[in-house]
């Protein structure tokens, strides 16, 4: 075994290397039991911890739940201290590592759904070793062992094109902004960028030159495309035991394992639960279906409802505001459910649809300039069509079914779709739909108890403007 | 004067198809595998309702467009194994759409189109093509005249059988409608300056923009000369930095609204059939050889418009002699 194979275990526990060490430390027996070994090396490596027993893993189940904890904490805790876990980032650790991150991928595939919140946690926190251990290495090593990992991961190839990685770039792991691309290909060595903006470069001095490849491509470009390959190869190794768990029986420690996580998430999500969707996907209640909250809207619906200009006027209404109010206000935990329904399962006599759903829709339409029904009166049809009642002039129980209740369009959907509807605001950062928004804005409203004023404020003024 | 832009009659649409369309004006790209593309027309001006239609090969079709002298007529980007109902997707060409009324910062300000935009949109679309072939290495692009404004028509195997989420990310990209996280003016960065800069040097202050205020368009205008050797520093500077920010985020809408990206990321789009006839405006839809020299009013220009123009001054010096 060579330094080289070892290293690459540090980075991608998929690797060869990472295979060997799992066959040749794995027992699944004993994953609970007290790990001398594992003990010695925290003893060693771990700083500022000793003091309480608590923060120590003493079995590799223990290891594996502090390595989700880490990353949930470091997520979530405003006081925390990235010290009480650094030993994740000590290469002594790596073997007992790369076995904790196969028990996780096992436990969560058996427990979680492949795009559950739990699973991304997993997904993310690996994103995130690969980025501590790499911040901490030393330049020469850095580079080193990033090429290494980076040639394995891409079989040796010579050139890569922008086109190997259209699965990354297609997820947004990656942007092709992020890149620096020449003739299709993407530009990794010093010398080829040195080539290709030779007119660019010209008059810089050298250490600028050196600086600059290694903020852009060095620490860059190489080290995205390693991490976001080995998330996405993560991604569908779980995919695969899931399929593997629907023929073989899991093994009793890896559900066990499963438990104790679920366990420990439960406990940090109610400890730390300062945000919403903290990754916890744990409770239902902030996105659960109740009177709709206008306060809460995001600032594309508002827009619509305000009322959009001619040439964004249909899809506007028809595609975009159609779906969400019908959502957010019967079910906006629709992503998360990941099943298809209908409306009357819901709303079983169209009571919430017709008084409270249709009339905000009608109501943007009337803004629009010119009013949307007034030139084509035929858009009232294909809002009922987006409901999932078919092509007619109003919903019917007896008409659904004949097309499917339209899910509410992506962020990045709107940008290109309706763009000028999209003015995003600070909150509009964190997420990637619409109704994502309305639910987080919701959970902070209430949480502040904001939303109650608000709400007999402006039913004041209405109040006020009646009389 | 005539005005040019004026609609066909049905007389000179089925003149057109008679005399001069021929089933060889159709581009390459098209007539091979014809029967693998969904065909649509529009009979009477009201859209493209027409559907679903298939040819097995140019001489079917010329038979119909001759007969039909079709209002428009539109191919699918897409190829289908049966096109005839939309089934079995094969692959589907990546297409940019512009269109010279649509486009955000024009320094005609005209109603619908002229001279002006027109030229300003063939300027544009050379920029995508250059960005697709140099920095994407993009092969097999067929740059089209719409009537209206361009289809940048790609028929590259890498990328022909993408989905829309790959198509989008590539769209921004090639525009510039993200504003770039570093500002080392290479790679990314420096495509997004330069299209930037090329909107501020066509503004002309009529301009509404998404996110920039009349204040901010004059100001930026003012400072613009600074820009001329790319001193993006100083004119940072006479901006100040919030209003900087607020002009780049508004330049990159700007630069995302130059495209209808509905028609990039839509993989089943119909789009004007090269070789036929806009109507509405009396202009045939070719493919465009050679960019450099293309001049929509020297080779879109139907024969029947010239007709007209001739009729028309016949109409005038008989006017004259009358009087």
């Amino acid at each position: 075994m060579n330094q080289t194979e070892i290293r690459e275990g540090f980075l991608n526990p998929l690797s060869s290397d990472g295979q060997r060490i799992l066959h040749e430390n794995i027992d699944l027996n004993s994953i609970f039991d007290e790990n001398e070994k594992l003990i010695e090396i925290i003893n060693r490596v771990g700083h500022g911890i000793m003091d309480d027993d608590s923060k120590i893993p003493k079995s590799l189940g223990e290891l594996a739940i502090k390595r989700i904890e880490w990353y949930f904490r470091e997520k979530n805790d405003k006081k925390f201290k990235i010290n009480e876990y650094s030993y994740f980032f000590n290469e002594d650790i790596y073997e007992n590592d790369v076995v904790c991150f196969h028990l996780l991928a096992q436990a969560i595939a058996q427990q979680y759904n492949t795009n559950s919140r739990e699973a991304r946690l997993f997904f993310e926190s690996q994103k995130r070793i690969i980025e501590e251990r790499l911040n901490r290495m030393n330049t020469e090593f850095r580079n080193y062992i990033v090429d290494n990992t980076l040639d394995e991961l891409l079989n040796n190839i010579t050139t890569l094109k922008w086109t190997d990685l259209i699965n990354l770039i297609s997820s947004k792991k990656i942007s092709l902004e992020d890149l620096l691309l020449s003739g299709g290909e993407i530009i990794l060595n010093e010398d080829d960028f040195r080539e290709t903006f030779y007119t660019e470069i010209e008059d810089w001095q050298e250490r600028r030159i050196e600086s600059v490849y290694n903020e852009l491509v060095g620490y860059k470009v190489k080290e995205l495309i390693l991490t976001q390959i080995i998330v996405q190869n993560t991604e569908e190794y779980l995919k695969n035991i899931k399929e593997k768990l629907a023929i073989i029986d899991i093994h009793p420690k890896i559900k066990k394992l499963s438990e104790e996580l679920e366990k420990q998430l439960k406990k940090l999500t109610e400890k730390y639960s300062e945000f919403y969707g903290s990754g916890s996907g744990f409770s239902n209640e902030f996105d659960k279906a109740e009177k709709l909250m206008k306060e809460a809207f995001p600032p594309c619906v508002l827009k619509t409802i305000e009322g959009v200009k001619s040439g964004n006027r249909n899809d506007a209404i028809v595609l975009f505001l159609t779906s969400f109010i019908s959502y957010s206000r019967l079910y906006p935990q629709v992503f998360k459910n990941n099943e298809n329904i209908s409306i009357s399962d819901v709303d079983p006599n169209l009571d919430i649809t017709f008084n409270e759903i249709l009339p905000i829709i009608n109501e943007a339409a009337e803004n629009a300039v010119p009013p949307l029904f007034e030139d084509q009166p035929q858009e009232k049809i294909n809002i009922v069509s987006k409901l999932g009642f078919g092509m007619h002039s109003e919903p019917k129980l007896e008409n659904e079914g004949e097309t499917k209740w339209y899910t509410p369009m992506s962020c990045e959907k709107i940008k290109i779709h309706l763009g000028n509807l999209c003015h995003p605001n600070k909150a509009c950062k964190k997420i990637g739909n619409p109704l994502s928004y309305y639910s987080m804005r919701k959970w902070q409203l209430k949480k502040d108890g904001k939303l109650n004023n608000t709400s007999k404020d402006s039913s004041k003024k209405k109040d006020k403007k009646n009389k | 004067m005539v005005n040019i832009f004026a609609p066909a009659t049905i007389k000179e649409r089925r003149q057109y198809y008679r005399e001069e369309w021929s089933e060889k004006d159709l581009p390459n790209f098209i007539s091979e595998e014809l029967y693998k593309r969904e065909f649509g027309f529009d009979h009477y001006g009201k859209g493209p309702n027409d559907r679903y239609k298939v040819f097995k090969n140019k001489d079917s079709l010329k038979k119909f467009m001759r007969i039909k002298a079709p209002f428009a007529g539109y191919v699918s980007v897409a190829f289908y194994n049966n096109p005839q109902r939309r089934g079995d997707w094969i692959k589907s060409e990546f297409v940019f759409d512009v269109d010279a009324k649509d486009m955000p910062i024009r320094s005609c300000n005209c109603e619908s189109v002229c001279k002006i935009c027109l030229g300003e949109a063939l300027e544009f679309v050379q920029l995508l093509i250059d960005t697709l072939k140099t920095d994407l290495g993009i092969k097999n692009i067929h740059l089209i005249y719409s009537g209206r404004g361009y289809h940048v028509r790609i028929l590259d195997p890498a990328i022909m059988e993408t989905e829309s989420e790959l198509r989008g990310e590539v769209v921004k990209y090639v525009v510039g409608a993200n504003v770039p996280e570093n500002s080392i003016s290479l790679g990314y960065t420096n495509l997004f300056n330069r299209r930037v800069k090329r909107n501020i040097f066509h503004l002309t202050g009529h301009e509404t923009l998404d996110g920039i205020n009349s204040k901010l368009l004059k100001d930026t205008i003012k400072h613009r000369d600074l820009l001329k050797d790319n001193s993006w520093g100083l004119f940072k500077g006479q901006i100040g930095p919030i209003r900087y920010k607020n002009l780049l985020a508004g330049m990159a809408r700007v630069n995302l609204s130059m495209v209808d990206a509905k028609v990039s990321i839509d993989l089943k789009r119909i789009l004007r059939l090269p070789s036929s006839l806009h109507s509405k405006v009396s202009m045939k839809c070719v493919e465009v050889k050679n960019p450099e020299t293309f001049d929509p009013f020297k080779y879109a220009v139907p024969k029947f418009v010239h007709e007209r123009e001739e009729k028309n001054k016949e109409n005038v010096n008989e006017n004259k002699k009358e009087k």
